[in-house]
């Protein structure tokens, strides 16, 4: 028997342990022009960048390698960060608009492992790209001029980059369901990720970020032989790259689910895991002195911040009527699980997710800092949320707690912010008609979240504390509105979604 | 104890204002078809769907091989092949490997996998098609492969929308065929058509949809009986038929007798054993009978007069 059925009757034999996605998208390019295309022209570049290297290298003058590789990476940008991000785009789009993904849906694959296929998918492909340029990669380092660490790590640096971009595309991908906007879509995130790569040239910034370490004029190796800064550089960005990339692929469950399912729990329970890391490493500095854990404090509550405001506006504007499945699943649940009702869906236990949140961010601000200082600021962040985020929510809640309205809400959410940082001013200088324009920080100013905190020691030191105060517990006044409102919806849900509820005569019809 | 491996109960769906699927119950059998009909727009696919369980209905239930469609859509899955009005195909992708992949999505793994995809694609007849590309079959051949990918992971009931739309005359012959084969091996179908003779033929019973609402059910002949209780009946005789009109006048449940064609036409109230005995009368009383029909009405008649054609 020859190696040849051996091989792939292995492979085959190994494939039953793949995601199906992954085995499917494989024969999809393999069999496609698109990707022989990209791979022969990619080979083709190859070949040109390392002819010019060696003709470089026999005229001996600058520094052949580094500058064969630079090339080789850009090349490699190229189509790890535009080519194969559109085609992961479109692999997604197709499924949509063909109704193939609705046959999946109808497996016993779950939405999850077909976002995750697909990302891997595009991982199997640049690894097919970066490996077809491997040999004239080499020959870079041959040639002289660039150490062996520097082209490990931005090869790997760029390969995560690569695969975020493709997840951001999945996710792009995601959002759009009609054949139109798709086109459009398609045409936009096709020049967004082409100008980046050739406007900003973010392939020659990441070269020039790795090789700081030590530029030679001529011959001189060129990384950082010895230094440590590749490897962060790599830590920093495989950590960034996975902790997003989790996000993304959530999001884009949350949006391809069939919305009679709980799209909702993954995406708090990704969000939180998110928040809690961030508190961890934080809390890392309880050690250190006082200034580092003075610094610690404050980039947890304004990293943290950030998040829960993001967190808020999606999770406090959800509609309070649930899918049916998804309510009479919440109705079997054992009493632990009901602990855990916060990672469900509704606004109501949206608003309890945020505050539990808030309550952890708080507790970490005072840990690292036990002499109290620094909790105003905190407050502040968490009342401001609560506002903005609260209001316009329970606002429409009271009138209307049944509606469909999460994008609505999140529109108005969005909309007050501008109109509360711009309103200060035009009111003052209707009413008051001063001679100058005066943009300095003042009273005016304290419902601007972002002014206020921006000049928070200025707040602090004058004891301006009453409206952020008021508005803070109106917050809080708020998100209590739409918890109650959120619990008196689940309960008629429960009494909505019960199967016994009776059918009406003239549908009846007998056995067949 | 009936058997019913698919049980809806008093489904109920809205889009806003449109009652798209309102109160809809019924039960087939297993291994019977049951033939979904109603104009556009009557709430057959929004039904499918809800039974395939990509749609939740907001009142009621439906059971699926003893497993309800709004908690426990996984296990309704395992067992329920759906077959959507469009086939959903992939570029790029051979037959075999567009069953293949279906085959590893239903989470079946090595030989069994491979039997599987062999078994659907000798059962379909779709062999010499095997190493061709899906995408460019024809839209009756990709009708066919997508009705193998609903199959391939062995399903008890099938969910079959619109499954002959695009096929020629004799694919629909083989179609029907394929139907009664898979109802014969003891599947449970429900498919929905608008060429509705095939139906007549292909299904146990039928169920008319419109405006949401179950108008009708049972076979067709027994909702024949119910919409027109009077069949028209057409005799030829031997010889002159002096007096046959008379004597069919006299007979109980027959009016509107005239002739027509050489033909005696009338209209007859009765089941199949009255319309025996007046056979038997008429051989009797001695009369010569050549041929005797019944001119039942079809489906088409059936449906029309059943439905109104209003859509929400």
């Amino acid at each position: 028997m020859s190696w040849h059925p051996r091989v792939f009757a292995w492979l085959e034999r190994a494939s039953d342990w793949l995601n199906p996605i992954v085995v499917k998208e494989v024969r999809q390019f393999t069999g496609g022009r698109e990707f022989h295309s990209s791979f022969g022209v990619s080979l083709m570049l190859g070949l040109c960048v390392a002819f010019f290297g060696a003709a470089e290298a026999i005229s001996a003058t600058g520094t052949p390698g580094r500058w064969t590789f630079g090339a080789l990476i850009g090349c490699l940008a190229f189509f790890g960060l535009v080519v194969v991000p559109l085609g992961a785009f479109n692999a997604l789009r197709t499924e949509r608009l063909e109704q193939t993904l609705e046959l999946i849906t109808l497996t016993t694959l779950s939405t999850r492992r077909v976002v995750i296929g697909k990302l891997l998918a595009q991982g199997v492909k640049l690894a097919t790209l970066f490996a077809g340029l491997a040999p004239f990669i080499a020959m870079s380092f041959l040639l002289g001029g660039i150490d062996f660490v520097t082209i490990l790590v931005s090869m790997l640096v760029l390969f995560s980059w690569a695969l975020w971009v493709c997840a951001v595309s999945l996710f792009l991908s995601s959002l759009i369901k009609t054949r139109a906007i798709s086109g459009l879509m398609f045409g936009a995130v096709g020049l967004m990720f082409f100008l980046v790569v050739v406007i900003l040239g973010v392939p020659q910034v990441l070269f020039f970020v790795l090789s700081r370490g030590g530029v030679g004029s001529t011959g001189v190796s060129v990384g950082f032989v010895g230094g440590s800064l590749p490897w962060w550089v790599l830590a920093m960005a495989t950590t960034f790259c996975l902790v997003s990339m989790m996000n993304l692929v959530l999001l884009a469950e949350n949006r391809l689910s069939v919305p009679s399912e709980n799209r909702v729990t993954p995406l708090r329970v990704g969000f939180a895991a998110q928040f809690l890391l961030l508190v961890a490493w934080v809390l890392s500095f309880i050690g250190e002195p006082v200034p580092t854990r003075t610094g610690a404090a404050e980039a947890l509550a304004v990293l943290g911040g950030l998040h829960l405001a993001l967190v808020a506006m999606f999770t406090v504007t959800e509609d309070l009527v649930l899918p049916r499945r998804v309510a009479m699943r919440m109705q079997e649940w054992s009493p632990v699980r009901q602990m855990l009702a916060i990672l469900s869906p509704g606004g109501g236990r949206g608003a309890l997710y945020v505050i539990a949140q808030m309550v952890i961010l708080l507790a970490a601000v005072r840990i690292l800092r036990p002499s109290g200082a620094g909790m105003g600021f905190s407050f502040a962040v968490c009342g401001y949320i609560c506002f903005f985020s609260g209001v316009p929510v329970a606002a429409f809640r009271l009138l209307r707690p049944a509606a469909a309205a999460a994008f609505q809400l999140r529109v108005a959410v969005l909309v007050s912010l501008p109109l509360v940082m711009a309103l200060p001013d035009i009111l003052y200088y209707m009413l008051w008609r001063p001679y100058s324009f005066d943009i300095n920080f003042a009273t005016r100013h304290l419902i601007n979240p972002f002014r206020t905190l921006a000049n928070w020691p200025l707040v602090e030191s004058k004891n301006l504390f009453a409206i952020p105060v008021v508005m803070g517990l109106i917050g809080v006044a708020a998100y209590s509105i739409v918890i109650g409102a959120g619990l008196k919806m689940t309960v008629e849900s429960a009494i909505e979604s019960s199967p016994s509820a009776p059918a009406r005569e003239p549908g009846r019809a007998d056995v067949y | 104890m009936s058997d019913a491996m698919l049980q809806l109960d008093g489904l109920v769906r809205h889009f806003d204002n449109v009652h798209a699927v309102d109160d809809i119950s019924f039960s087939v059998e297993r291994g019977k078809v049951l033939g979904f009909i109603g104009p556009n727009g009557a709430g057959k696919t929004t039904t499918m769907r809800m039974l395939a369980t990509l749609e939740t209905p907001q009142r009621g239930d439906a059971r699926i091989g003893g497993y309800s469609v709004l908690d426990e859509p996984a296990k309704v899955r395992r067992i329920t092949g759906f077959m959507p009005d469009s086939a959903g195909v992939y570029a790029h992708t051979t037959v075999t490997e567009y069953l293949d992949f279906f085959a590893r999505a239903y989470h079946l793994r090595g030989a069994a996998r491979r039997e599987a995809v062999d078994s659907i694609i000798e059962f379909m007849g779709i062999g010499d098609l095997r190493d061709r590309n899906v995408e460019r079959l024809s839209k009756g051949l990709q009708q066919r492969v997508a009705l193998g990918r609903a199959l391939v992971h062995d399903p008890q009931v099938l969910i079959l929308d619109e499954p002959a739309a695009n096929l020629d005359p004799r694919a629909r012959i083989e179609f029907r065929a394929l139907i009664r084969e898979l109802a014969a091996d003891g599947k449970t179908i429900l498919l929905s058509s608008h060429i509705l003779t095939e139906l007549a033929e292909m299904c146990d019973a039928i169920a008319v949809i419109e405006k949401g609402r179950i108008l009708a059910t049972g076979t067709v002949q027994e909702i024949l009986v119910r919409m027109r209780p009077r069949r028209t009946l057409s005799a030829r005789f031997a010889g002159p038929s002096d007096g046959v009109e008379r004597f069919l006048l006299e007979q109980p449940g027959v009016v509107n007798v005239h002739e027509a064609g050489g033909r005696m036409r009338f209209e007859f109230e009765g089941d199949d054993e009255a319309q025996a005995a007046l056979v038997g009368r008429l051989i009797a009383g001695g009369f010569r009978i050549l041929e005797f029909t019944a001119h039942g009405a079809d489906l088409e008649d059936l449906f029309i007069a059943i439905t109104k054609g209003r859509v929400q």
